[in-house]
């Protein structure tokens, strides 16, 4: 008898951990998705009313189209631009740490402390970017007081703030290439894009995968930058479906309709990379 | 080791149990955390517990937190609240007051009394909450007016301030220019945030929604009250000033001082703007204040939103009557006095424009004498418990209408009603 318990001695510290910080907090979500509570009063019983609101609430199907509008520009901008200066930094070239150790930086620095660095860059009359493009001739861009730019200005910034971290796994996919399919392939007198689309880019099948996948739940998690930097605006085009949540339950302290809105959420991520999964591997 | 292990373990439930207040007499005080504050509070803390033996006061500034808001809501979850709280914002007492954490003032032996002694009875009916009791007590008042510069306001063809929007439109259209020649306006005669952040609307569509209307309510009987032709006049003026370029659309919040840098001529704000201005003005530069712009055929005195704080006993406070004894001193007029002369904000009480116990200060401050006379004109909130998503709507309609022009004013000011009016349905 006491044989079996010392096991579960043994995994109590984690299982009490769990259900503290993750069963409950979950359960008492699912709760509250029944509730309308705003914490200060007590919680009134409303059902399904609140599900109910989300499939009529316009705002929040905004937020999930441009959140998926970010996806589809970060994600693939942010494979192209890793995937490229890792095969660059796999030639030989002069100080190849120092631009490696570059890339890396913005991904350890604070995205508050970036954020408001590209709100410098992105300025209409004074960012750096509209005074080169005015000096080149071409006219200036709303960065992010144009509806139709802010989204993508913000991914632009996204990308560039993550890259380092997806060169860092391109490396690593790379470096596990066996080199003699390349040698097998310049004997047969194939050209560097030839070898880069039948040997580089099936090979790293899986480090592509991965790159998709965490993009995809980083992309979903959108949240700093358009607080910081939009608010959500120009006209919503930048609220994201996390900062929709977040304002739902902490500037309008309606946390019962927060929570509904989060499980649904997480519930089409789910669903977005499951879709992802069966996508990219019959692909390839 | 055992006894050690249980004793720690005493410990451990003892520090978790309910916070016990280790001394009965004694209130508890939390303060704004602005230094200025800070240091009214304390002064005033340390005369009465020097003068008064009956019970003591602990002060504390609101602890840090991204918005004291958020602070108060986590000391109400954890039961951990002062007794009384003194930079209440006066549009969320309602949500507490329903919550039923805040102690009625008005059942307080002497309360009305003093109320009445204190304030005019509109700022009375202003705090009243819908349950018909009080539970704020109007304290400080930063009314937002036009800040202009005066040189700039000189060299134009009007010579004063604008005071309606015709005046305006001419004013900014002789001031904006493309000072670099790149085919962009880069000198604009006033700014606003653009963000719809809700609160940015107090400093914009609000004052100048009261200013039209005479210190008009936004909601009144659980109803949209905004749908009338000033408020679609507001959001005509505003329009045009973002159409015209005579506001940026750009946030400029980033750069330098762009008043106190010329780049704008016209701000909408408080006299906190008094202190700063005096700090970082370049030399020879001079500034003034004049009211909100109003429709140009306005009649009577222009009103302003008072972005009003008070004062609040939360229902934890074991003994209300001392934390009502210390309000009673702490709000004296004497006290007042010192709160204007160390903080250079307005204390809400009546008259204080003609108090001769006022004179001397505004004698030396001719800046903060137009907030005063500007004080007999200004309007808090309406009492609702959907105040923030009122403006939030506002604040939404407001950008598509007014900063990008998709939508007429009319239909603006309609959908906002709408979207107001479904709030109250649930």
């Amino acid at each position: 008898m006491k044989k079996k318990f010392v096991p579960y001695l043994f995994v109590a510290p984690y299982i009490i951990h769990f259900l503290l910080f993750v069963g409950f907090p979950v359960g008492f979500s699912i709760y509250l998705t029944f509730h309308d509570w705003n914490i200060i009063s007590p919680m009134e019983f409303i059902g399904l009313a609140n599900y109910e609101r989300l499939f009529n609430d316009t705002l929040f199907w905004k937020s999930l189209k441009n959140t998926l509008i970010f996806l589809l520009i970060h994600i693939p901008l942010q494979i192209i631009v890793a995937l490229f200066l890792a095969e660059l930094l796999t030639q030989k070239i002069k100080l190849k740490n120092f631009f490696r150790a570059s890339y890396f930086m913005p991904v350890v620095v604070s995205g508050v402390v970036i954020t408001i660095l590209w709100q410098q860059l992105y300025g209409f009359e004074s960012g750096l970017l509209n005074r080169l493009l005015t000096y080149i001739g071409i006219k200036k861009i709303g960065w992010l007081t144009d509806p139709n730019w802010a989204m993508p200005s913000i991914a632009i910034m996204a990308t560039w703030k993550n890259v380092g971290l997806y060169i860092v796994l391109f490396l690593v996919g790379l470096q596990t290439i066996p080199q003699q399919y390349y040698e097998a392939a310049e004997l047969e007198g194939a050209t560097h894009l030839q070898k880069f689309f039948k040997i580089t880019l099936p090979m790293i099948n899986p480090t592509i995968f991965m790159v998709v996948i965490l993009s995809t739940i980083g992309g979903f998690s959108l949240f700093i930058e358009p607080y910081v930097m939009t608010g959500g605006g120009p006209l919503n085009s930048t609220l994201s479906a996390v900062l929709y949540i977040y304002k739902q339950g902490f500037f309008y302290y309606h946390m019962g309709y927060a929570a509904t809105l989060g499980f649904f959420f997480a519930f089409i991520i789910l669903l977005v990379v499951f879709i992802q999964k069966k996508f990219v591997e019959r692909e390839y | 080791m055992r006894k050690v292990i249980y004793l720690f373990l005493i410990l451990l439930f003892i520090s978790c149990s309910k916070n016990n207040r280790e001394f009965k007499n004694e209130i508890i005080y939390w303060s704004s955390n602005n230094t200025e504050e800070i240091e009214f509070a304390r002064y005033i803390v340390d005369k009465w517990n020097k003068e008064n033996s009956e019970f003591k006061v602990k002060f504390q500034p609101v602890p840090e937190g991204q918005s004291s808001e958020e602070v108060i809501l986590a000391a109400i979850v954890g039961k951990t609240t002062p007794d009384i709280y003194s930079n209440m914002w006066e549009g969320d007492v309602e949500n507490y007051a329903k919550a039923g954490i805040l102690v009625a003032l008005d059942t307080l032996k002497g309360f009305m009394e003093f109320l009445y002694e204190r304030c005019d009875s509109s700022v009375i009916e202003e705090v009243r909450s819908s349950d018909g009791h009080i539970y704020q007590i109007p304290w400080k008042i930063n009314p937002i007016m036009m800040i202009y510069n005066e040189n700039i306001i000189k060299s134009l063809s009007q010579k004063s301030p604008p005071k309606t929007y015709s005046e305006f439109f001419k004013a900014a259209e002789e001031f904006k220019k493309d000072t670099d020649g790149d085919g962009y306006i880069d000198r604009w005669f006033g700014y606003t945030e653009t963000i719809v952040t809700w609160w940015q609307r107090l400093f914009d569509f609000y004052p100048l929604y009261l200013a039209a209307t005479n210190g008009g309510s936004l909601v009144k009987n659980n109803k949209a009250a905004f749908n009338n032709q000033a408020a679609i006049n507001v959001f005509k003026f505003l329009q045009k000033l973002y159409k015209n370029n005579y506001f940026p659309k750009e946030r400029l919040s980033s750069r330098q001082d762009v008043f106190l840098d010329g780049i704008i001529a016209t701000r909408f704000t408080g006299p906190w703007e008094i202190s700063h201005a005096e700090k970082y003005k370049p030399k020879s530069f001079q500034y003034n204040f004049s009211t909100m712009p109003v429709p140009d055929n306005h009649n009577g005195p222009v009103y302003t939103y008072g972005d009003p704080k008070n004062i609040v006993i939360f229902k934890t406070c074991p003994n209300p009557n001392f934390a009502w004894k210390f309000l009673k001193y702490f709000l004296s007029e004497e006290n007042d006095l010192k709160f204007l002369e160390m903080t250079n904000q307005l204390p809400r009480r009546k008259n204080i424009d003609s108090n001769p116990l006022f004179r001397e200060f505004f004698l030396k401050n001719p800046k903060m004498k137009i907030f005063a006379e500007q004080a007999k004109f200004v309007k808090g909130t309406d009492q609702s418990l959907y105040l923030k998503e009122v403006f939030d709507i506002i604040s939404s309609e407001y950008e598509a209408c007014v900063i990008y022009g998709i939508k007429s004013p009319e239909q603006a000011i309609s959908d906002a009603e709408k979207s107001v009016n479904l709030l109250f349905l649930r």
